[in-house]
């Protein structure tokens, strides 16, 4: 029987909006969690799939010594796919020309991901392929052509091995960001390296294997491999290589996990506005219920009924509206981008609805463990269990909850602490402040009957619930403007990397005697170019006079470190330099002296691995002469730009002491196409690396995460308003009472209207200045520590929070309660019951 | 007129009812002590604050006393928690209040239906609809209570209150809170029905010319029984 009278209350409530709100909200976190999560899914799937091109794999294995074969047995028995892959420099042979140049072999199944890109000859169109070049077949890059006088068709010798060159290389998914081996590659099958007899023990050579399969594939490889890993062996994904992308792979993911979390938090409040607010509106009934012999039993089953029927069907509506969301967003980013997303796994399914099973569980649990203790006598003493104070346990639950569900969302457990603590901050000082405000207002002494003092008693009546209000409110800017600065610094901090006019052609090996030939070149064609670097390389050999043993990491997520342990041990490009360069900054001692000493300036990352201190010395090895160098400051690195950045730079007292090249980088527009191949034709020597198509890429990467992130935002936006929807419309009922006893007592409906805009504009802007300092403070400490982005102070937004809070909360404000208002004051009092 | 017994269908012994307060406990009712014999009529008088409204909630089973005892109809309420009083309730008693407490939600049938359903009841709906019929509102089943007069949802609280053939009905200011036409219209439903029924009524008021249609009045001042007079209606004597 109860159950016939509980779905007819539930469907009367929701037929008369009291269950409007509870809808709203865990529809709202619902479809929030579902196109957040299925979006960052989507996107970062496609990345990946994107971002694996750069590694032609999901994953590499590298190492300076050959691989176990047994090691890509185990793989095929995991399911992966697998390639080889072997690289060294080498001179080639053709016409009486020698040039030394990389080589790549590789086996048949190359690259895994990704394509190469060839053209039949120097002239005609490229286009892509899936594998490297047949046995006895070999590519080169246009470089060399130029550098050989070769065509295609000709024979070349490699080696021992004699090749016919059947294709030119344009483009392989791999190649290196920034490489001083230069432009001139050589590609062929893995097969062919015996042929060529050109890897002996001891040649200088390095290996590759590519995996590619699934992440769990991928996973249970790797922890069947881990154990057997040897020293000088590494384990790569794209987000393990130091690179413009990934680095900014790692922001991006970053900032949509912290705009998740911002949803849930903003649902969140969202719910526990909304889940006290109905209970307290069934207080009436359920004394009502309880007074004609309802037991507990009965009423309990009626609202848990009520709970039920309302998370099912909400969660089905959030999903529907989230779907029809994340695709018409996922829609756009493809369009954007041409190309088709993948499709979300069932994560934001399981993601989505368990966390508005919990929203609707844990913030309801305490309103409705009140109302089932409301006492029958309520029908005599009217205000017997109303909750003057709010309820400790359930803001405590509240808290619980949402740190809880922040943390499953996340999985990072500092990121969630530091946004949680920050909100928890936010919300003591708006409650100390508000309560302060209100209590201050009253002695403004504003003439009775105007609309600014009727607005400011308004706010001080309801101190409580204004406090409340001004929390929500405040928090809902608060994370709107963290995320819309957050938007912003990253991304112009993106583009910072990849300017418009940034030199996109690497020009190495230049000798010194060419130096001021080319500039002239440059010159008279108008070609924009920055600085002549000298460049030598080095071997870390002594520190403090102690013979520096070498080693080579294996772990995985010491990106930075990383790649200096495997610095260490290699010969890094060094070189000498005047002036600390543009992007550098020193984090430790000073720039150069005038001393006679030759002084350095090392990467920190080295500082930490080498275990370096300021004045100590350091033995360079270069050309099989040791130089003494004195560590003189260590620098950051902005190892993200497109720029050559050096792990050592030496004095400029070095100059003359070695042998160098020059290393240069120029801006070439389509229109210096000829001018390119008379650059090559006239100096065969130097080596070109194209870097266009790096830039091109990354860039397209950055404007679709720019534009996922603005989508993101867009979703706070609109979380941000229900939030603030549902807080006006909490306290619609008492706004009625209010403007029937004003309009009893003669009251004006202007006089009503301009208060109730000027408490909205007054509560708005006062949520708004609150929430823009805290942001900025907040964003200090996550732009550094997460973002990686210089932290710095963002004074519009000071105005900005204030302005836009005012304009945003009266005009949502205003909108709730106008209908309040064009009542009569009979219609007024039939709706009040 | 209603056929009177020598049964008491409330017997008040002893009642006292007191309440914590920061200047330490505050007497509201003391040692009050009464009966009313099935099917008469009683009406609580007394200024406000003097504790009438407490009076009604302990009668009523809606709170607890400090010392005393009430026997409703034989059963004794102070021996029970807040689930049986409700079922005490459920099978004994009709309300009407002041502010008429009907359900926003539901229609003016389903308010009526609302204790039958709660007792479980499977003829809810055909008792309902009878009962509004008879309170002249079988034109209005569908309509909510914001829908109704004042008057109207003070007719569909009685109609309410009738459902389930309670023995005692328990009436707070019934009146109180309508025109004078309309709360004529009112008292005299009440009494009608209370009569066709052969309910015991209680009447909490503060309208002394409502009170004497009664067939006693207790009259209530500074918590004790200062006195009961006789009212118009016919003694059971």
């Amino acid at each position: 029987m109860w159950g016939k009278l509980a779905f007819r209350l539930f469907l009367r409530e929701f037929k008369r909006g009291e269950l409007t709100i509870i809808f709203a909200a865990i529809v709202l976190a619902v479809l929030t969690i579902f196109s957040l999560s299925s979006i960052t899914e989507r996107i970062s799937l496609n990345i990946e799939q994107k971002s694996s091109d750069f590694i032609a794999s999901d994953r590499r294995l590298s190492s300076n010594h050959a691989f176990d074969q047994s090691l890509l047995e185990k793989a095929t028995s995991f399911g992966l796919q697998t390639a080889k892959m072997l690289y060294f420099d080498s001179m080639i042979f053709a016409n009486d020309e020698l040039v030394l140049s990389s080589v790549k072999a590789t086996t048949a199944a190359y690259p895994l991901r990704g394509k190469l890109t060839i053209k039949n000859s120097l002239t005609s169109q490229a286009y892509d392929v899936n594998s490297g070049p047949k046995l006895g077949n070999i590519w080169l890059s246009e470089g060399l052509f130029y550098s050989l006088n070769v065509n295609v068709g000709d024979n070349i010798e490699l080696g021992a091995g004699n090749f016919i060159i059947s294709k030119v290389l344009v483009k392989e998914p791999d190649a290196p960001f920034f490489s001083l081996s230069g432009n001139k590659r050589v590609l062929l099958s893995y097969q062919d390296i015996t042929k060529t007899q050109a890897v002996q023990p001891g040649s200088r050579v390095f290996h590759r294997l590519l995996f590619s399969g699934n992440n769990q594939q991928l996973t249970d490889y790797y922890q069947w491999l881990k154990p057997l890993l040897k020293s000088n062996q590494t384990w790569q994904g794209i987000k393990d290589r130091q690179s413009p992308l990934g680095n900014n792979l790692n922001r991006a993911e970053r900032f949509l996990l912290l705009a998740g979390l911002f949803g849930i938090m903003l649902a969140a409040v969202a719910m526990a506005v909304s889940a006290k607010r109905y209970c307290e509106r069934q207080y009436d009934p359920v004394a009502m219920m309880k007074t004609l012999g309802g037991s507990r039993q009965t009423i309990r089953n009626i609202y848990l009924l009520h709970l039920s029927l309302v998370t099912t069907f909400s969660i089905l509506v959030g999903l529907g509206i989230g779907y029809i969301l994340q695709s018409i967003g996922a829609n756009y980013l493809a369009n954007f981008m041409g190309t088709v997303l993948p499709e979300a796994g069932v994560r934001p399914w399981f993601l989505s609805i368990f966390i508005g099973v919990i929203c609707a569980m844990m913030f309801s649990l305490k309103p409705l463990l009140d109302l089932f203790d409301i006492p029958p006598l309520r029908v005599l003493r009217r205000n017997l269990g109303d909750r003057l104070v709010i309820s400790r346990l359930h803001v405590g639950i509240s808290f619980l909850t949402i740190f809880v569900l922040m943390w499953i969302f996340s999985g990072e457990i500092i990121i969630t602490l530091i946004l949680f603590a920050s909100t928890i901050v936010v919300i003591s000082i708006l409650f100390t402040l508000s309560r302060l405000l209100f209590s201050a207002g009253r002695k403004l002494g504003l003439s009775p009957g105007s609309s600014w003092s009727l607005a400011i008693a308004t706010l001080q009546k309801r101190a409580n619930a204004n406090a409340i209000q001004l929390v929500s409110f405040a928090l809902a800017i608060k994370l709107m403007l963290f995320l819309l600065v957050l938007k912003n610094d990253i991304i112009s901090d993106w583009q910072m990397q990849v300017p418009a006019g940034a030199p996109n052609m690497f020009i190495l090996n230049i000798s010194e005697r060419e130096v001021s030939a080319i500039k002239q070149f440059f010159s008279d064609r108008n070609i924009n170019h920055e600085a002549f670097y000298p460049v030598f390389t080095g071997r870390v050999d002594a520190i403090n006079g102690e013979a520096f043993a070498r080693r080579v990491s294996k772990q995985e997520g010491e990106e930075q470190e990383e790649g200096a342990r495997e610095g260490v041990n290699r010969e890094p490009n060094l070189t000498w330099l005047s002036n600390l360069p543009e992007g550098n900054e020193i984090t430790e001692g000073q720039w150069f002296s005038d001393s006679d000493d030759i002084e350095v300036s090392v990467f920190e990352g080295w500082q930490r691995v080498l275990d370096l201190e300021l004045g100590d010395t350091i033995t360079l090895l270069i050309n099989e002469q040791p130089i003494d160098a004195k560590v003189s400051s260590f620098r950051k690195v902005d190892w993200g730009s497109l720029k050559p950045n050096f792990v050592m730079i030496l004095s400029p007292n070095m100059a003359g002491r070695v042998p160098v090249t020059y290393f240069s980088a120029a801006e070439l527009l389509e229109t210096h196409t000829k001018d390119i191949s008379q650059l090559l034709k006239r100096y065969p020597t130097i080596s070109m690396i194209d870097i266009k198509i790096q830039i091109e890429q990354a860039q397209s990467i950055i404007a679709q995460v720019s534009v996922a992130i603005g989508f993101v935002l867009i979703i706070v936006l609109i979380s941000g308003s229900l939030v603030l929807i549902s807080q006006v419309q909490a306290s619609l009922a008492e706004r009625m009472q209010e403007v029937v006893i004003l309009r009893t007592l003669g009251a004006k409906g202007r006089l009503i209207k301009l208060a109730t805009l000027y408490e909205f504009m007054l509560l708005g802007a006062i949520a708004g200045a609150v929430a823009a300092i805290v942001s900025d403070i907040a964003l200090l400490v996550i732009q550094q520590q997460f973002f990686d982005v210089e932290g710095r102070m963002h004074p519009y937004i000071w105005i900005l929070g204030p302005v836009s809070g005012s304009i945003f909360v009266s005009a949502i404000g205003y909108f709730m309660v106008a209908n309040t208002m064009k009542k009569n004051t009979h219609n007024l009092l039939r709706a009040l019951g | 007129m209603s056929s009177h017994s020598q049964v008491n269908a409330i017997q008040v012994l002893g009642l006292t009812k007191q309440v914590s307060t920061f200047e330490g406990n505050l007497t509201i009712l003391s040692d009050i002590n009464f009966s009313v014999k099935s099917g008469d009529s009683i009406a609580i008088v007394g200024a406000s604050g003097s504790g009438k409204s407490t009076l009604l909630s302990l009668l009523a089973g809606l709170d607890v006393a400090s010392e005393g005892d009430v026997v409703l109809d034989g059963q004794s309420l102070n021996s029970l928690d807040e689930e049986a009083r409700a079922k005490v309730r459920a099978d004994k008693i009709g309300f009407v209040f002041q502010s008429f407490m009907l359900v926003q939600s539901l229609t003016a049938l389903e308010n009526v239906m609302l204790p039958a359903e709660l007792a479980g009841d499977k003829n809810a709906r055909e008792q309902a609809i009878t009962l509004l019929d008879k309170v002249g509102l079988s034109h209005r089943l569908v309509h909510y209570p914001s829908q109704l007069s004042g008057g109207e949802q003070q007719r569909v609280a009685i109609a309410r209150a009738f459902i389930g053939s309670p023995k005692i009905l328990f009436a707070d200011e019934p009146s109180a809170n309508l025109d004078t036409q309309n709360g004529h219209l009112i008292e005299t439903l009440l009494f009608d029905l209370n009569q066709q029924n052969g309910t015991t009524l209680v009447l909490v008021t503060h309208d002394e010319q409502l009170a004497k249609q009664c067939h006693r009045i207790i009259h209530i001042e500074g918590g004790q029984l200062e006195k009961i007079s006789e009212g118009v209606a016919e003694n059971v004597g």
